[in-house]
C-alpha cells in the first residue's frame, strides 16, 4: 500500500481514484450544514451585532478624537493581517509548484472575501484619519514639495488600494474554484435555484484544454497580482494610518514588518481553519502531516523573519538615540504599552523559536496549531500597540519628534465589542462563503492524483512527484 | 544546449573529475595572470604600507572609499553560498545539485577578499588588527568597544568563514576518497590524510547528512547576521545623511543575495564554457536561477524603494541635499544611472524571457551586469553619503580613487578568479555525490497522457 504519510509516518488514506475523490469531497460540502455549523453562524452573528452596538456607542462620540478610535483602527488591521494576507498561503506555494498546500489552498484562498467585509470596517477609518491640511505628515509629501496634493491623497489611495485588493482576492477564488462550482452545477438537479446560481458562476465551464490552460494561467497573474496589492495596501496602511500619525517616526522597514506579521498571521489562521475541518469538518484523511508541517515551517520561518525586522528598526533607534527616535521607543516598547510589547514579544517570536526548534513538535499536529493560536495572539496585541499608541498622539502636527508621550488608552465597553464584532464578522463572512464555494479544492486534489506516483527503489518505496513546466 | 542527461557513476566520474587528475591547456597560463595581477595589488599594498594611507584618494571627508566600497561588495558576493547551500538544500530544491560547491567555494574566496579589503587594508595599519583582539593598553583600561559595530564586524564574518569552511569540507569528504581511491603516490597520500578514513558506510553517510543539514539550519543566522553587521557599521551612525535608516539591514542582505546569486550564474556559465560540463549543468539549471534572480532582484528593488521614500519623508534639508547630490549632480548622475539600469533594469526585464534566461551568454552578460551595478550601488551610498559638502566644515573635498587604491580593488577580483581555478585544480567544482543522487532511480518523468514531465523522489 502506497504511503500517505510523511518521512515514515504511517499511511493515513488509502489512495482514492478521481471519481472517488469527487464524490467524497462533493458530498462533504453539501452535508457541512449541520448542527455545529448553524451554532457557529448564530454565535459569530450574535458578535457581529455586539459590533454594530460598539460601533454606534464610538460613533455618537464623533470621529474628531482619535485616540478613541484606536482600537477600532487596531481590528481593522488585524483582520486586513490575517484574513488579507491567508491567500498568500495558496498564492506562493502554487507558484513554486510544490504540490503539498493542495488541500488546503481553497480555505486558504477564501479569505479573500473576508475583504468585501474589511472593506465595510475600512470606511468609518476615512472620517477617523486627519485631512492633511491639519499639518501632519504624509507619504504624498503634501506642501513639502513641488505643488500641493489633494487634501485626501492618503484616504483616495489607500481606498482604491483596498477596493483592488478586494477585488482581486474575489476573482482569484472565484478563478480558483471554477471547476468545483461547475461540478457543483451538474451534480444539483436541474431548474432549482442553487442550480441556477452555480450555473451563473460557472460561466459556461465546460472544462476544455483551453479553458484549463486559461484558468492555470489567469490563477497566476492574480496571484502575482494579489501579491502585489497586498504589499502596496500594507504600505500605505502601515504609513498614512499609523506611522504619519506619530511626529518622527521615521522607520523605512516598518511597512516590511508590517507585511511579514501579516504573513504569520495570514498562516496562523490558514494552520487554525485546517484544524477546525480536520476536526469538525470531516476533512481528517484529506488534511494530514504534510500539510501542518508544511505551514509549521513556514510559521516558523515567519516568526524569525519578524523578529529580524524588529530588532533591525529597535537598533538603528537605540543607538541613535535622536530626540524623536527616543520617543518612539518610549511609546511603543518602553512606554504605557510595556506589558502588551512582552505579551507580543513571547508570542509572536519567544515561543515559536523555543518550541518549534523541536522536531517531534515541528512534526506533529497539535504543536503548531496551538503556536498558531499563540501567534494569532501575538499579532492581535502587536496591532493593538502600533494602533491604538499610534492614535492616541494628540498633536500630530509637529515636525520632528511628539513633545508627550500619551498615557495608556485602555479599552472601554464599545472598543471590546467593536473588536468581537469585527472578528466575529470576518468569521461569520468566512462561514457563509464556505456554503458557496467548496472549502477544499477537488479538482487540485484530483489533480495531484496524476503527478503522484510510488515506485520501488532498491529495497524501499518511493513518492515521486511530478512537477509541471 | 541538452536538457537532462541520464548519467552512471562511472560517467559522472569521468566528466567532473577529468580536470582533476588531469590539466587543461589554458589552466596554467590563466591561474598565472590572476596570480600576477594580485601580486600587483599586493605591491601596491607594500607601497601603502611604506608611504601611508595618504596615497589613497581618501581625503576628509571621504574617509571611505573603494577599500569599503570592495568590503561590502565581497561580503554580498560571499551571499551567494548559503542562499544556493542551505536554503536551497533545506526546501530540497533539486536544481541545486550542480551549483551548490562552486557557491560555497565562492563564498570562501569572497569573505577572504573582503576580509582583505577591510580590516587588512582599510585600516592602514593592518598589524593593529591583533589589538582588536588582545587590547593593547591593560593599564589604562582600554578595551575595543563591543557596543561598536567595527568590533561586531570581524566576529560576524569570521564566524561565517569558519562556517563556510566547515560546509565546503564537509561536502568534500565523499568525493575526496573518490579522488583519494584514483591516484598514486604524494597525491593519494594528501587525498587519504584529507578525506578523513571515507570508505562510504551506511554510518558515514548518515553523519554527513545530518552535519549537511544542522549546519545548513545553523549557518543561515550567521548569513543574516553577517550583512546586517555590516549594513549597521553605516546605520547605527546619525551624522551620515543617507545611512541612519532602519531598512539598512535586510536592504544589504537583499542585496548581496542579489548580486551573489548573479555571481553563482556567472560562474556556472565559465564552468560549462571552461570545463564543457554542459552534461551536468543544462540550461534547466540557468532558467531557475534565473526566475530566481527575477524574486530576489524585484524584492531588492522594493527595499531600494522604501530607502528613498523614506529618505525624503523625513523631510530634512541635509537628506533631501544628499538624494539631490545623487541624482541631479556630475558626476554622480551617471553612475546613478548606469547602477539603476546595471542592477535591476536591463537584466530583470531580460530575465522575464525564457529564451534569455536558458541562454549562456545571455545570462553572462546580465549577470555581470547585476553585479557592476551592485558594486556602484555601494558606491554611491558609501561615498556620497560623506562627499555631500555640510554647512561649518573646513573641508569640502571630493573623491578620486587613486591608482593604488584600482590596483587594490582588481587584486582582489584577481585573487578569487585564482582562488576559484586553483582549487577546480585539486577539487571537484560539482559534488560528484550529489549528481549521483540526484540520478538516482533512473530520469524521473512522469507521464500524463501524451506528455512527460519532471519529477523529483521524497520519501
Amino acid at each position: 500500500m502506497p504511503s500517505n504519510g510523511h518521512n515514515g509516518h504511517a499511511a493515513e488514506a488509502v489512495v482514492l481514484t478521481q471519481a472517488q475523490v469527487q464524490e467524497d469531497l462533493q458530498e462533504k460540502h453539501e452535508r457541512s450544514r449541520g448542527q455545529t455549523f448553524r451554532v457557529a453562524v448564530g454565535l459569530f452573528s450574535v458578535l457581529l451585532v455586539l459590533g454594530i452596538i460598539g460601533f454606534i456607542l464610538r460613533v455618537v462620540d464623533g470621529v474628531s478624537d482619535t485616540a478613541k478610535w484606536g482600537y477600532y483602527a487596531a481590528a481593522f488591521a488585524f483582520v486586513l493581517s490575517t484574513a488579507g494576507a491567508a491567500p498568500m498561503v495558496a498564492i506562493a506555494p502554487r507558484i513554486a509548484k510544490a504540490h503539498w498546500p493542495r488541500p488546503i489552498s481553497r480555505s486558504a484562498e477564501l479569505f479573500s472575501i473576508v475583504g468585501l467585509f474589511n472593506l465595510l470596517v475600512f470606511i468609518p477609518l476615512l472620517w477617523v484619519l486627519p485631512p492633511l491640511e491639519q499639518g501632519r505628515r504624509t507619504l504624498w509629501f503634501f506642501g513639502s514639495v513641488g505643488e500641493p496634493v489633494p487634501n485626501y491623497s492618503p484616504h483616495i489611495w489607500a481606498t482604491l488600494a483596498m477596493l483592488a485588493l478586494v477585488v482581486v482576492g474575489v476573482l482569484l477564488v472565484w478563478m480558483s474554484a471554477l471547476p468545483d462550482i461547475a461540478a457543483l452545477r451538474d451534480r444539483l438537479p436541474q431548474g432549482t435555484r442553487k442550480q441556477k446560481m452555480y450555473a451563473w458562476l460557472a460561466r459556461g465551464w465546460k472544462g476544455t484544454s483551453a479553458q484549463w490552460f486559461m484558468q492555470k494561467h489567469r490563477l497566476g497573474i492574480l496571484g502575482a497580482f494579489y501579491f502585489a496589492m497586498l504589499i502596496f495596501l500594507h504600505f500605505l496602511i502601515s504609513v498614512d494610518f499609523l506611522m504619519t500619525l506619530v511626529p518622527g517616526w521615521i522607520d523605512a522597514l516598518y511597512p516590511a514588518t508590517h507585511v511579514a506579521n501579516a504573513l504569520q498571521g495570514g498562516v496562523a489562521s490558514v494552520m487554525l481553519t485546517m484544524v477546525i475541518m480536520r476536526q469538525w469538518g470531516g476533512y481528517k484523511n484529506e488534511i494530514g502531516l504534510d500539510q501542518f508541517w508544511g505551514l509549521g515551517k513556514l510559521l516558523f520561518a515567519l516568526s524569525l523573519l519578524w523578529i529580524w525586522f524588529f530588532f533591525s528598526s529597535f537598533i538603528i533607534f537605540w543607538f541613535g538615540k535622536k530626540p524623536n527616535e527616543v520617543s518612539v521607543i518610549e511609546l511603543f516598547i518602553k512606554g504605557p504599552y510595556l506589558p502588551i510589547f512582552y505579551a507580543e514579544f513571547v508570542l509572536t517570536f519567544f515561543f515559536p523559536l523555543v518550541f518549534m526548534i523541536w522536531n517531534p513538535i515541528r512534526k506533529s499536529i497539535w504543536g503548531p496549531t496551538i503556536l498558531s493560536i499563540a501567534v494569532l495572539a501575538g499579532t492581535f496585541f502587536g496591532r493593538i500597540r502600533m494602533y491604538v499608541a499610534s492614535y492616541s498622539v494628540a498633536d500630530q502636527s509637529a515636525l520632528h519628534a511628539i513633545e508627550t508621550v500619551p498615557a495608556t488608552v485602555m479599552p472601554g465597553i464599545a472598543d471590546v465589542f467593536i473588536v468581537l464584532g469585527v472578528i466575529g464578522g470576518s468569521i461569520l463572512t468566512y462561514l457563509l462563503a464556505s456554503r458557496i464555494i467548496p472549502i477544499m479544492s477537488i479538482w487540485e486534489k484530483k489533480e495531484m492524483l496524476m503527478y503522484e506516483v510510488h515506485r520501488p527503489l532498491h529495497r524501499i518505496h518511493v513518492r515521486i512527484l511530478g512537477k509541471p513546466d | 544546449m541538452q536538457e537532462h542527461v541520464q548519467l552512471n557513476s562511472k560517467e559522472v566520474n569521468d566528466i567532473l573529475l577529468k580536470d582533476v587528475l588531469g590539466m587543461p591547456k589554458w589552466w596554467l597560463p590563466a591561474v598565472l595572470f590572476f596570480l600576477v595581477v594580485f601580486l600587483a595589488g599586493g605591491a601596491a599594498f607594500g607601497y601603502m604600507l611604506n608611504k601611508g594611507v595618504g596615497v589613497t584618494g581618501l581625503n576628509r571627508p571621504v574617509m571611505w572609499g573603494f577599500f569599503m566600497v570592495n568590503f561590502v561588495f565581497w561580503i554580498g558576493i560571499s551571499h551567494a553560498g548559503i542562499m544556493i547551500s542551505a536554503i536551497l538544500r533545506l526546501t530540497q530544491a533539486e536544481w541545486r545539485r550542480p551549483l551548490t560547491r562552486a557557491a560555497e567555494v565562492l563564498t570562501v574566496f569572497s569573505l577572504t577578499s573582503a576580509l582583505m579589503a577591510a580590516p587588512l587594508v582599510h585600516v592602514g595599519r593592518p598589524w593593529r588588527a591583533a589589538l582588536w583582539v588582545f587590547p593593547y593598553d591593560f593599564e589604562r583600561g582600554v578595551w575595543p568597544n563591543v557596543r561598536s559595530a567595527f568590533v561586531w564586524d570581524p566576529s560576524a564574518v569570521m564566524t561565517y568563514l569558519t562556517a563556510s569552511t566547515l560546509f565546503v569540507i564537509i561536502a568534500l569528504l565523499p568525493d575526496l576518497a573518490i579522488i583519494r581511491d584514483r591516484t598514486t603516490g604524494t597525491a593519494h597520500k594528501v587525498y587519504s590524510l584529507l578525506c578523513l578514513g571515507w570508505r562510504g558506510t551506511p554510518r558515514q553517510w548518515k553523519l554527513q547528512a545530518v552535519a549537511g543539514i544542522l549546519l545548513s539550519a545553523l549557518v543561515l543566522p550567521v548569513f543574516v547576521s553577517v550583512h546586517s553587521i555590516v549594513s549597521w557599521d553605516f546605520a547605527v551612525q546619525v551624522g551620515v545623511e543617507g545611512w541612519h535608516s532602519t531598512i539598512f539591514a535586510p536592504y544589504f542582505i537583499i542585496g548581496a543575495i542579489h548580486s551573489g546569486v548573479s555571481a553563482v550564474a556567472t560562474v556556472m556559465v565559465l564552468m560549462v564554457w571552461l570545463y564543457k560540463w554542459q552534461k551536468i549543468l543544462t540550461p534547466d539549471h540557468l532558467d531557475a536561477i534565473g526566475r530566481l534572480l527575477i524574486i530576489v532582484a524585484t524584492i531588492w528593488f522594493f527595499a531600494f524603494f522604501l530607502e528613498w521614500v523614506f529618505a525624503l519623508y523625513t523631510l530634512e534639508d541635509p537628506e533631501l541635499a544628499l538624494r539631490e547630490l545623487q541624482v541631479f549632480k556630475h558626476p554622480w548622475m551617471a553612475l546613478f544611472i548606469v547602477f539603476l539600469i546595471t542592477a535591476y533594469f536591463f537584466p530583470v526585464p531580460m530575465w522575464m524571457f525564457k529564451k534569455v534566461r536558458r541562454n549562456m551568454f545571455w545570462m553572462f552578460v546580465t549577470t555581470i551586469s547585476v553585479n557592476i551595478g551592485m558594486w556602484l550601488e555601494r558606491f554611491l551610498i558609501i561615498v556620497l553619503g560623506l562627499a555631500r559638502r555640510q554647512a561649518f566644515t573646513f573641508d569640502w573635498g571630493t573623491y578620486h580613487p587613486s591608482m593604488i587604491e584600482i590596483l587594490m580593488v582588481i587584486a582582489t577580483f584577481a585573487w578569487v578568479m585564482f582562488g576559484m581555478l586553483v582549487f577546480a585544480k585539486v577539487f571537484p567544482l560539482i559534488p560528484l555525490f550529489d549528481i549521483k543522487e540526484g540520478m538516482v532511480g533512473g530520469p524521473h518523468k512522469i507521464k500524463i497522457g501524451r506528455k512527460e514531465i519532471p519529477a523529483s523522489i521524497h520519501e
